[in-house]
């Protein structure tokens, strides 16, 4: 009976009228404005010769792959293969590559805060549906003419508003921040991608929404799986320390299975999808499509325990 | 009564594990009057209310709201309810305003204009926009009460509704629910412990043990079903005016006191019993009848179980 935007105006309020959250955004924009400020005194290292930087490194790799090409894991031999390749089109082109302290480098290192997002999307979305049992306010809210499922699916696109938010204020604000000290000179600069042996040149605006985009990838599978954890266990701290330890851990423990070939039905190894723009995946038989189906079912089953558990489960004392 | 139950409960059973919670528990609840849920701890009060609403399932058994059923057209059913389940826990971050906002967003049609009314209703106008976390437990309740009022329900549903008020409060509680009953025509269920405060509160009580349902009856018949009543004569001496009575109503119950002598007998004995004792010369310095209380006869009903 009630609509599904009023429960999400309800979750929002729920969210926004708490000053935790806040203190979360003012963290991400602190985060970027102190990157803004050691990257801005550290000053640009105009000095060095980018051209004789790129002659080194091209034939630093050339070496290590004609040297140690047995054993070596196919990931990082790919890896170098795509920095020669890299720093041949700058040098042929004449295009730099980022400058320290410049705008859209600045930009590049701050898709790390995403990382920040991803853990505080975590603790919004382990707290959304816990929170409600540990306050004891359940109780009232499932007594409405409004059905689990609607209520359940109002907290996860509440959830995921957070962090569309809080990408938002970080994509600007490191816009804003990294050309306020940084200087906006830079910005008509394009950005060159690897893929199947072949660079190309695209906007740096737009490469920066795919690159959040990408980074999003990951947030949205922990969030999904805190979500779920906090269904079922009705306790957010479990659900905030499991979901950020394994975030941390999910892709070392990815990179060291990497020799078997099951390891690309992990979660973690399919998180990243920017290795099928620029790079190559953890195994060779892994393609984008592959990963997407293999994310939505993740997506599809995390969601389905949680709805399972939130609608079935008896509200006990 | 002729009229149609608002509330219909048909062997309603909970089993959890291999555990009966609830035993096919059955029973109606009418428009306009305040039935009191009685029970001691653990008897099962909180479960049957739970399921009443929706927060648990049913084992067995069907709870009709109006009619409509709560286990397979839960929305419509519950849209006529208005429920506290055990304490009113509120969004304490929130005021008491935005809480007020929250349930409504949650409904059809409750106007601004609504809420104010609700709001002077319980009498929270001067707190309304402070934070919950700063109320106190009267006032919460008082804001418990107001989320419930919010859509005009047929059937309240109070879990322990005084709990917590001073005893201003509870009499306003009281009174409000009585006129909510007679006025609006609303069906009112209230579970408590407190005997006294059904006993003010109530028309009709249902007692409930061990997940079964012991006796439903008028609050009036409740107590007075026993027409024999304990009579206590002061008299001197003591032993004497036992011994006499016994031999003249060898069949009367005499309970035992070393102060006075008590004996169960019907209202319209006790002259001629009077008369009697003064006729044996024992001097009699005061009569007193005891009615029996509603906690008596609770006890009697559960077996002496303790209430609280």
């Amino acid at each position: 009976m009630s609509s599904i935007v009023r429960l999400i105006q309800n979750e929002n309020m729920k969210i926004y009228r708490r000053p935790g959250t806040w203190v979360m955004i003012g963290l991400i924009i602190a985060a970027v404005l102190t990157a803004g400020i050691i990257t801005n005194l550290s000053g640009s290292d105009e000095s060095t010769d980018w051209r004789t930087n790129a002659q080194n490194t091209i034939q630093e790799s050339e070496k290590i792959l004609k040297d140690s090409a047995e054993g070596m894991p196919k990931a990082y031999k790919d890896s170098l293969k795509r920095d020669i390749a890299l720093n041949e089109y700058r040098l042929d082109n004449n295009i730099p590559p980022l400058e320290r302290g410049s705008i859209w480098s600045f930009m590049n290192n701050s898709t790390g805060i995403v990382v920040l997002i991803s853990i505080f999307t975590i603790i919004i979305g382990a707290g959304i549906v816990a929170g409600e049992y540990s306050w004891g306010t359940i109780k009232l809210l499932l007594i409405r003419p409004a059905s689990r499922t609607k209520i359940l699916a109002s907290k996860f696109i509440a959830t995921l508003l957070f962090a569309l938010f809080s990408l938002v204020i970080l994509y600007i604000s490191s816009f804003l921040i990294g050309g306020l000290l940084l200087g906006f000179e830079s910005i008509d600069q394009p950005y060159l991608t690897y893929s199947n042996g072949e660079v190309t040149e695209t906007s740096m605006a737009l490469h920066f929404v795919i690159e959040y985009a990408l980074a999003s990838v990951d947030l949205l599978m922990m969030v999904t799986f805190a979500f779920m954890l906090s269904s079922i266990f009705r306790s957010s701290s479990l659900a905030i320390g499991l979901a950020i330890f394994l975030m941390f851990t999910g892709s070392q423990l990815t990179y060291i299975l990497s020799q078997y070939d099951w390891v690309k039905y992990i979660l973690f190894a399919n998180t990243d999808l920017s290795v099928y723009f620029d790079g190559s995946p953890i195994v060779d038989s892994m393609t984008l499509g592959f990963s997407l189906v293999t994310l939505l079912v993740y997506l599809i089953v995390f969601l389905l325990l949680s709805w399972l558990l939130f609608t079935k489960r008896d509200v006990a004392a | 009564m002729s009229v149609e139950p608002i509330v219909q409960i048909r062997d309603l059973t909970k089993v959890i594990g291999k555990k009966t919670i609830i035993d096919h528990l059955s029973f109606d609840v009418y428009p306009g009057e305040v039935f009191g849920f009685l029970g001691p701890n653990g008897a099962g009060k909180t479960t049957t209310i739970r399921m009443m609403v929706g927060l648990m399932d049913m084992t067995e058994g069907e709870v009709l709201i109006d009619g409509t059923s709560i286990k397979t057209n839960f929305e419509d059913a519950i849209v006529k309810v208005g429920a506290i389940v055990e304490n009113p826990e509120m969004y304490k971050f929130l005021t008491g305003y935005q809480n007020l906002i929250h349930y409504s967003r949650m409904m059809k049609g409750i106007t601004k204009d609504r809420i104010q009314e609700v709001i002077k209703l319980v009498g929270l106008e001067g707190r309304i926009n402070d934070k919950v976390k700063g109320y106190s437990l009267g006032m919460r309740q008082r804001l418990g009460l107001a989320q419930a009022l919010l859509h005009r329900p047929k059937l309240l549903i109070l879990d322990e509704p005084t709990n917590g008020l001073d005893p201003a409060g509870i009499r306003e509680i009281r009174q409000y629910l009585r006129t909510l009953a007679r006025e609006e025509n609303v069906a009112v269920i209230v579970s408590s412990h407190l005997l006294s405060e059904i006993e003010l509160m109530c028309d009709r009580i249902g007692i409930i043990q061990a997940g079964k349902i012991v006796d439903v009856q008028r609050v009036n018949d409740f107590i007075q079903n026993d027409t024999a009543v304990m009579v206590a004569f002061d008299v001197d001496p003591l032993e004497s005016a036992v011994k006499a009575v016994k031999d003249t109503y060898p069949d009367r119950e005499i309970e035992p006191s070393d102060r006075k002598l008590m004996m169960k007998m019907e209202h319209e004995m006790i002259p001629e019993v009077t008369a009697f004792l003064v006729e044996k010369g024992i001097r009699i310095y005061g009569i007193q009848t005891s009615v029996k209380t509603l906690e008596d006869v609770f006890l009697e009903v559960t077996g002496g179980e303790q209430v609280v």
